[in-house]
């Protein structure tokens, strides 16, 4: 019976690896350019806001502190609506949402409907379409899935580049309300992009009715394996530190007495590294050799990051903040476009979508958290070393957490010498068996240890014919 | 009082007399070096009741040149209040100090008394004491030293400047604006605000609830303009009245209808509604295109597999590898 799951037809669940993957690849390189990059257009509106409504900096910030908990917080709902109808419905609904919020949004007269209307439906609106989108990937790759994944988070800093002066210039020519009208239009493209995903068709099981319906709408086993729980832990921590460089290198470069423009040069050199660390660690991450240590090479990559934060701290002038920028694009690039690969490896593709929304909720606390809290601890002490130190901390302990709780925790399981293979034994030994049908369980575990990536056959009584 | 000027347009003095006037100077001459103070050697000279009298703020600018200086010295000086004002001049040269031609000039009118000239090594100093207490004693007060050359200093008295916005203010049809002016660190006795009629400024009154004018702090204004019309699109003026002058800044407000940025976003809905109806139209042509197809093996093998009642997937491989090898 397990044969035939190896040789399935291209309509079957098979992954693609290429063909229509590339039209979803482009899509899901689209949705996270804005999804990442749109809390960062609206707050070049900021200064005119305050102007509009007679506001302080702190209650516009509430603006991106609110996307963010939506983009973050909705995790788990978007896992359920996308188990109940499908990626596609969700992902269009989701960018007529986001559009809508950004259109209505023109039309405020206070401060708390543009809450309502930019914070609440078009945050609710891009998270309805980035959490399916990496789901599509998933399942439109295998082979090449750390490749993919790496183009497509280089959605981000590109989007983060262009957005921006788009939004100036839009301020500039439309005002703060017709430039939100044109980037409601704008977002509108996202529905495009939710066309795109075409649902890989399953061939139809005999004897075991669609596969569908056996799913729960969100599935909570996900904490039962070792490997995701600690992964969700050490992401969390991760994501307490991971912005705040970005947002205070600016800043800490003022502090030093760079010139502004000198300043705001350091985020674009930023930017550009990013662009290409994420492909390349993708494509460094889909190596033969490495693929099996993905865990690893997330884990170096988060010591990274926080190293060059410890020693971004130290940085004096400008010559050494630059520096600090380059190797810091680096690591977050390289962070940024492990973080859902490594997922995907961890769970694999059956239960991502109910672990990614989880994973986000998790992280949502962190996020709301980790800035603002640098931000006390600036207002507090007056010395950037000291936030930039306490970023690095967090980062790091992130990873110490997730390289020592895997090199440990995952390994005591029995002879098993790969996590991902162990967790997968693990997780199919505490599987009840009457939890879903036979075949599910083979899809599944076809999909999350592919036995050619780890250079040889696993015997277990599913695989052999 | 004039000095070495005064005796050198009585035309060429004799050496006797240069010598004694010399001597009284160096007499006279103030103890410190530096000459930074200069205390007066004239102490006939008669004060302005004024700067007695007063109880204004002082103000002391100093300029310094050499006969090598190849570029008028300029100083801008800000000035809010009525003050006494203390403006010196030090040229250094090292030629003969006794040749040395030095007069003043407000703008371009000279100056004709109250001013000093005194000497100290190599270093001629003037000095010029007067009050500003309205806008006629603003402008540019210039201090000249004529050798062979003209040397000349400047000091610009300016009443401050306000904030300049360069971006226009953009606003829509049936929208209200607010157009501040902000002053950095000065408090004008007075704000007005202009709008402009073709080239004309016309003050703007409160009429209706059209305009409201909000001053909370002394240094900054604020108009507020409700149910705005295209009409009211165009260029305003703000002043600020000082005691001592007037200052103004430029705000242009647009007034922009809703139709302008509804085209580029309605230009944007119809590309999305085109490509969504293009893919998935190509995708329904595609799949239709696969059920009715047969050229293909693998498109084959699914219309097998709907004629093959068991469909056993064991089989499935070798009857694949059949067809395969088959074509």
């Amino acid at each position: 019976m397990g044969g035939a799951v190896v040789d399935e037809g291209p309509t079957g669940v098979k992954a693609p690896d290429g063909g229509w993957g590339w039209a979803v690849l482009f899509g899901c390189f689209v949705i996270t350019g804005f999804s990442y990059a749109f809390p960062k257009a609206v707050s070049v509106f900021f200064k005119e806001l305050m102007r509009e409504f007679g506001i302080g900096y702190s209650d516009t910030a509430w603006i991106s502190s609110i996307l963010l908990a939506m983009l973050y917080g909705t995790g788990p709902l978007c896992s359920v609506c996308v188990n109940r109808f499908g990626c596609r419905p969700v992902m269009l609904v989701g960018g007529l949402f986001a559009s809508l919020g950004m259109v209505a949004a023109s039309f405020c007269r206070s401060i708390i409907q543009v809450y309502l209307t930019t914070g609440v439906i078009t945050g609710l609106g891009l998270a309805l379409n980035f959490q399916p989108s990496l789901i599509m990937l998933n399942r439109y790759f295998s082979k090449r899935r750390p490749m993919a994944n790496g183009l497509a988070a280089a959605g981000s800093p590109v989007f983060l580049c262009a957005l921006s002066p788009l939004g100036q210039l839009l301020q500039d020519r439309y005002g703060w309300r017709g430039g939100f009208l044109i980037l409601g239009g704008l977002l509108l493209n996202c529905c495009v992009c939710g066309a795109l995903m075409r649902p890989l068709v399953a061939v139809a099981q005999p004897g075991s009715g669609p596969p569908r319906s056996s799913r729960r709408l969100l599935d909570l086993s996900v904490f039962r394996d070792r490997g995701f729980v600690l992964y969700a832990v050490a992401a969390s921590v991760m994501v307490l530190g991971l912005f705040i460089p970005p947002v205070f290198v600016v800043s800490y470069a003022k502090d030093l007495g760079v010139p502004d423009t000198k300043a705001a040069f350091l985020l674009t050199v930023l930017g550009f590294i990013d662009i290409f660390a994420r492909p390349a660690a993708g494509f460094v991450a889909g190596l033969g050799k490495v693929r099996p240590y993905s865990v690893y090479l997330f884990s170096f990559s988060m010591f990274f990051n926080g190293f060059a934060d410890l020693a971004g701290s130290t940085a004096g002038d400008y010559g050494g903040l630059v520096v600090f920028c380059i190797f810091f694009g680096i690591s977050y690039g390289m962070v940024g476009a492990l973080q859902f690969e490594v997922l995907m490896a961890i769970v694999g593709t059956h239960k991502f979508s109910s672990a990614i929304g989880l994973v986000l909720l998790m992280e949502a606390v962190a996020v709301l958290i980790g800035p603002p809290s640098g931000g006390r601890l600036l207002d507090a002490t007056h010395v950037y070393k000291y936030v930039f130190i306490l970023a690095g901390a967090e980062v790091l302990t992130s990873s110490l957490i997730l390289l020592l709780g895997n090199f440990f925790c995952i390994r005591k399981k029995p002879k098993e010498p790969q996590p991902e293979v162990a967790a997968a034994e693990e997780e199919k030994l505490h599987k009840p068996p009457a939890d879903s049908g036979v075949d599910l369980r083979e899809v599944e575990h076809f999909l999350k240890a592919e036995p050619e990536k780890n250079g040889e056959v696993i015997h277990t009584p599913e695989t052999s014919v | 009082m004039r000095a070495l000027p005064g005796l050198l347009a009585a035309r060429a003095p004799t050496p006797r007399l240069l010598l004694l006037l010399q001597c009284l100077l160096a007499t006279a001459r103030p103890s410190s070096a530096d000459g930074s103070a200069l205390d007066l050697p004239f102490t006939s000279l008669p004060l302005r009741e004024e700067m007695m009298a007063n109880n204004f703020s002082s103000e002391s600018h100093n300029i310094s040149l050499t006969e090598h200086s190849s570029m008028p010295v300029e100083k801008n000086i800000t000035l809010e209040r009525p003050s006494n004002v203390n403006l010196t001049c030090q040229f250094t040269t090292s030629g003969d100090l006794n040749a040395v031609n030095v007069t003043w000039k407000k703008d371009s009118e000279q100056l004709e008394n109250n001013y000093l000239v005194s000497a100290t090594g190599s270093t001629l100093y003037t000095q010029y004491r007067f009050t500003i207490i309205n806008s006629k004693q603003m402008g540019s007060y210039s201090c000249f030293f004529r050798e062979e050359k003209e040397q000349r200093g400047t000091f610009n008295f300016k009443v401050p400047e306000l904030h300049g916005k360069n971006k226009p203010l953009i606003s829509y049809v049936g929208d209200s604006t607010v157009l501040t002016c902000k002053c950095q660190n000065c408090f004008p006795l007075n704000w007005t605000w202009y709008s402009t009629n073709g080239s004309i400024k016309v003050p703007v009154g409160v009429q209706m609830n059209k305009y409201v004018i909000n001053e909370t702090y002394a240094n900054e204004t604020k108009l507020k303009i409700t149910q705005l019309l295209e009409e009211d699109g165009g260029s305003y003026w703000c002043h600020a009245l000082f005691q001592l002058g007037e200052s103004e800044e430029h705000i242009e407000l647009v007034v922009l209808s809703y139709l302008v940025p509804l085209k580029p976003f309605l230009a944007i809905v119809a590309e999305v509604v085109l490509l969504v109806a293009t893919i998935l139209l190509c995708e329904k042509y595609t799949q239709k295109k696969k059920k009715h197809s047969g050229g293909n093996f693998l498109f084959c093998f699914l219309y097998r597999k709907s004629d093959d009642s068991n469909g056993i997937e064991n089989n499935v491989p070798r009857h694949r590898k059949n067809e395969s090898l088959g074509q």
